[in-house]
């Protein structure tokens, strides 16, 4: 790396830790105007970001900053009040300072945009002084323990006034600890840029990049294993001076170990210093008035640990403020102060670090989680009355439940809790939900302090060892003497349990739950070992429990991933390998998880049993649609285009795509009705249909998932372009009408309509997918056609003798009898068994591999080829109801 | 070898000066503020040749720094200060002249200009 490049990323990391510090310099600032220490701090931030950035040549950051200096400049001689539209201005600078240090890292220079909307924006505030803003200098200097002169001075006046002439005006604090009253509410350490700039030249502190710290954490890692294999040799040793040896060889390892741990902590506050400001941005938002208050943020956490609950978080904290918090009328009302408060507490304790983030909002109501629930059809009537207060509460964390009243743009989606809570599991931490309807609600998060070494207990079952996480350990039981202790297990209908002091126990054999060998009938002892899963407890019996050790955790490999009975492998202090069980896995496995849950799972299971066949669903979010779907079989592509290369065709938008012109439908905006805003964003993501031999590509905001999931429309939608809503994911999801939106998008290019001569036309529709079967009811319905359903040959046999039927479509793979059977039935009847049948298949491949015996179909198509499933329905019913044309009218309706 | 003393509270300005003072043949200290400078120049001999100081700074800023310097360490009376700021008041600088610095430089600066400048000094030829 070469100098220069070495000074650019030296002055981004030197700008960036400035910068964390000054979202929150600007909203203390907001609460304190007078505070000039602070001042201080923000203007030589920006100042020297200015100065730097002018040196490397970053004239984009040049310029944005010199005029941000120049209204903290008059903010700091009392020209000028802080207000808050001012302070969004300012924190909106910030950002955009912060964006252009990501480009510059990123490739190296600023970029090509140029902010000249921001920096008009700016030199106006800069220019305007005239403003209600002003404030007489007296009025700014009030307040000041420090006594500053703040007007011009007279040349003669003491050295640090003069520094007050024209654009630098360094009025410092002249003791560092003034910079900080602010800071000390908040148990922060005081002034952490003048720290922050400190501390490299000093005290003894270097730069050490993370890869190497992880490199020390493996290698560590290594030597505990290593350590451990000695101290099992040693004790079959009888060498004196070996044991000693080996004695201090532990020692030493476990003190690197906790010294090379170290080396990875990182203060919470790393992670709560973005809070005052999102807590800032809603309560301007909302018209809410919030207060942060953040309690122990020094606490330490393992740098991944402190990544991995950013986001969760992040979630937790803007729910407190969305949903927790009531509007200030609403909370006069209830007698409580119009001011909400969100509290963030984080502590060690018993190995584990806790966060804990309370508010004193309106608290969680469990009746209307459970109604939701119903609602929502993840719990039955019953299932809800049954559950306790505690449950209910606990269903905020299942996918789907959202009891915002208005979904907005911060919260209530419904992608949410469920989302946190298994973010926090998958790092081995807990989450617990704690509300009083009316004074608030507090999320009890419990976390290990590092993922890499954790302390565990082997046990052995069927000869083979494994190691389980001593976090989820509650307490060991042996039942001693053979006999005896097997009639101490119970069985309550095929469970078996155990009374442990008077409370049953429910257990799992572990030798069943992984399908090893071993009988427990046998055993003369039985060891129980009661873990913690979820909020419940339950015993897992064992062959033998032999010793706790810190073990190593490994990954498992790719293949072995998905089971979810093992959270990983280690290797044991005799070089074998031992797999380390995931304790809330073997819960599900074992059938013993938490009452409330399986029950959902069982509701969910059941509901799913009537589609049977799942379907794989494309998720999407687009315009002020959170969640519209498409089958993934109609999706050809996915693609992502710069918005550079978006053109502009008369007043449609294309891009060229494979040497051809793709037209683009701007969805969000489609839907709504407004203008598209895919410009603001540097790419788009485009969906590619196609239909026949037409492209075209819808624009949507940002692909979900895709999931693989039983499917049934279970309502119309009156909205053009949307084909209806069905439950996915337990969430209502919108299905775009693709054929819809493409005539749309391209004007004409499959002629509209079904031809009026076809309309009225009975159609029978065979397809034993209940979510195709809707799908074609609803393409065939806007055409113009009456629809018979049947799901298999029975009953569409049924249907042909019952009704009339002018068209048959049939599904070549149909459950039971397939679709060349049921038209030999058909074709052997009298008089009906004329009736024109077009087949339909889900692959050419199956097209060309049908039966050459058999009656042929008078047509065949594609099954999600719409148009051309279309054109040959129209083909067929033309021809009959030009022959019989008395059918139309006639016919009874459906 | 003669030494040259940057105090800057950036550590990136620092980076940006060291590396051309360095190759004008100085060896370098640096410090973050000007009370840290001096507490670096009270343990460092007078082969310190040359100080450039920043202008703003905090704890100590670079004002305070040369006034302090200048009326209390006899020992550097020979050493050249340079201010460095990003202003162009003058009259700022007049005091900094006054007070005891000898040149000052404004950022944002080339390599060139910080090397004329110290050819003024008689620091390099």
């Amino acid at each position: 790396m070469d100098e220069t490049q070495e000074i650019i990323e030296e002055f981004l990391i030197e700008s960036n830790e400035n910068l964390t510090q000054l979202d929150q310099d600007f909203i203390k600032l907001e609460q304190q105007p007078d505070d000039n220490a602070l001042l201080s701090s923000v203007f030589r931030t920006i100042h020297t970001i200015k100065g730097t950035g002018g040196v490397l040549g970053f004239g984009i950051l040049e310029a944005i900053t010199h005029r941000a200096e120049s209204i903290l400049s008059q903010l700091r001689e009392g020209e000028r009040r802080l207000t808050p539209a001012l302070t969004t201005l300012l924190l909106e600078t910030v950002d955009i300072v912060k964006k252009i240090l990501r480009e510059i890292e990123a490739s190296g220079n600023e970029g090509s945009e140029r902010y000249l909307d921001l920096v008009e924006r700016l030199q106006a505030v800069c220019d305007d002084k005239s403003g209600a803003e002003a404030v007489a200098p007296e009025q700014a200097s009030a307040g000041n323990p420090g006594g500053l002169e703040r007007s011009y001075p007279p040349a003669s006046e003491p050295v640090e006034e003069v520094a007050a002439e024209g654009d630098e005006h360094p009025h410092f604090a002249r003791q560092p600890d003034s910079a900080s009253p602010a800071e000390g509410e908040q148990g922060e350490p005081p002034a952490a840029v003048p720290a922050a700039t400190r501390s490299s030249v000093t005290d003894a502190n270097i730069r050490v990049s993370v890869d190497l710290l992880d490199k020390l954490m493996n290698l560590v890692g290594e030597l505990v294993l290593t350590r451990n294999q000695i101290l099992q040799y040693t004790d079959t040793q009888e060498d004196a001076a070996f044991t000693a040896t080996s004695q201090r060889l532990n020692l030493i390892t476990t003190e690197l170990q906790a010294n090379v741990m170290k080396t990875r902590m990182q203060p919470i506050r790393v992670v709560w210093n973005q809070f005052p400001r999102v807590v800032r941005d809603l309560g301007q938002a909302f018209g809410k008035q919030l207060e942060l208050q953040m309690d122990g943020a020094n606490t330490e956490l393992d740098k991944t640990i402190i990544e991995a609950i950013k986001d969760p978080l992040t979630h937790i904290v803007r729910n407190s403020c969305d949903h927790g918090i009531e509007m200030p009328e609403v909370r006069a009302a209830a007698g409580k102060p119009s001011k909400g408060t969100v509290l963030l507490r984080a502590f060690h304790e018993g190995g584990q670090v806790n966060i804990e983030i309370s508010d004193d909002g309106a608290g969680i109501n469990p009746d209307k989680l459970k109604q939701k629930a119903v609602q929502n059809g993840i719990l039955t009537l019953d299932q809800a009355e049954r559950l306790s207060q505690r449950e209910a509460l606990d269903l905020t964390f299942l996918p789907g439940l959202s009891t915002a009243k208005q979904v907005t743009n911060v919260s209530g989606r419904g992608v949410g809790m469920d989302v946190v809570k298994t973010n926090i599991e998958k790092i081995g931490g807990s989450i617990d939900l704690q509300s009083r309807l009316g004074h608030g609600t507090t999320l009890k998060i419990k976390i290990p302090l590092t993922l890499a070494i954790i302390p565990a207990l082997v046990i052995e079952c069927a000869g083979e060892r494994f190691a389980i996480p001593q976090v989820n350990l509650v307490e060991l039981v042996r039942l001693e003497t053979g006999q005896e202790g097997q009639q101490q297990i119970e069985l309550i209908g095929d469970t078996p349990v155990y009374r442990l002091r008077g409370k049953l126990l429910p257990l799992v054999y572990l030798s069943d739950v992984l399908g090893l060998d071993g009988s427990h009938e046998t055993g003369e002892s039985v060891n129980i070992i009661v873990l913690q899963a979820d909020q419940k407890t339950f015993g897992l019996v064992v062959d033998a429990v032999h010793d706790t050790a810190e073990i190593v955790v490994k990954p498992l490999s790719k293949l072995l991933k998905g089971l979810n009975c093992y959270a990983g492998a280690t290797i044991m202090g005799d070089g074998h390998v031992a797999l380390i069980l995931d304790v809330m896995g073997l819960a599900q496995l074992g059938g013993v998880v938490g009452e409330s849950a399986s029950h959902v799972q069982s509701a969910a299971d059941s509901r799913d049993a009537g589609a049977a066949e799942k379907q794989a669903v494309l998720l999407f979010r687009a315009g002020a649609k959170d969640r519209l779907a498409v089958p993934l079989a109609l999706v050809d592509r996915l693609e992502e285009f710069g918005v550079e290369a978006i053109e502009l065709s008369g007043e449609r938008q294309v891009v060229q795509y494979r040497e051809r012109i793709l037209p683009l439908m701007p969805l969000g905006s489609y839907l709504s009705g407004t203008e598209g805003d895919a410009a603001s964003d540097e790419k788009v993501q485009v969906i590619v249909f196609s239909e026949g031999t037409k492209r075209i590509g819808i624009v949507v905001d940002e692909i979900l998932d895709i999931v693989d999931e039983a499917i049934t429309i279970r309502s119309r939608s009156s909205q053009p372009g949307i084909l209806g809503s069905a439950v996915v994911g337990g969430q209502v999801t919108d299905f775009i009408d693709l054929h819809y939106l493409i005539e749309e998008a391209s004007g004409d290019w499959f002629g509209g309509k079904s031809g009026a001569a076809a309309e009225g036309a009975h159609i029978l529709v065979t397809e034993g997918s209940r979510f195709t079967r809707g799908l074609m009811r609803t393409h065939l319905e806007m055409a113009g056609y009456r629809v018979h359903e049947a799901a298999n040959s029975e009953e569409a046999m049924e249907c042909l003798r019952s009704e009339t039927v002018d068209v048959l479509v049939s599904s070549l793979d149909l459950p039971g009898e397939s679709g060349g059977q049921l038209l030999t039935r058909v074709r052997g009847l009298p008089d009906v068994g004329k009736v024109p049948a077009l087949g339909l298949s889900l692959s050419a491949e199956e097209l060309s591999r049908r039966p050459e015996t058999g009656p042929a179909f008078d047509e065949y198509q594609l099954k999600f080829d719409r148009a051309a499933m279309l054109h040959s329905i129209e083909k067929l019913a033309s021809a009959v109801l030009e022959r019989k044309p008395e059918t139309v009218g006639t016919g009874a309706d459906v | 070898m003669e030494r040259a003393l940057i105090v800057d509270d950036s550590r990136a300005m620092r980076r940006i000066l060291s590396s051309t003072i360095r190759e004008l043949g100085f060896e370098i200290s640096e410090a973050g503020n000007g009370r840290e400078a001096l507490e670096t120049l009270d343990a460092l001999d007078d082969s310190v040749k040359l100080i450039l100081v920043d202008w703003n700074m905090p704890e100590m800023n670079g004002l305070e720094f040369v006034t302090e310097l200048r009326k209390t360490r006899q020992k550097f009376s020979s050493a050249k200060v340079m201010m460095v700021t990003t202003e162009t008041a003058m009259e700022q600088m007049v005091k900094a002249l006054e007070a005891g610095a000898d040149e000052y430089i404004m950022k944002p600066f080339t390599k060139e200009a910080v090397v004329d400048k110290l050819r003024l000094l008689g620091l390099v030829v």
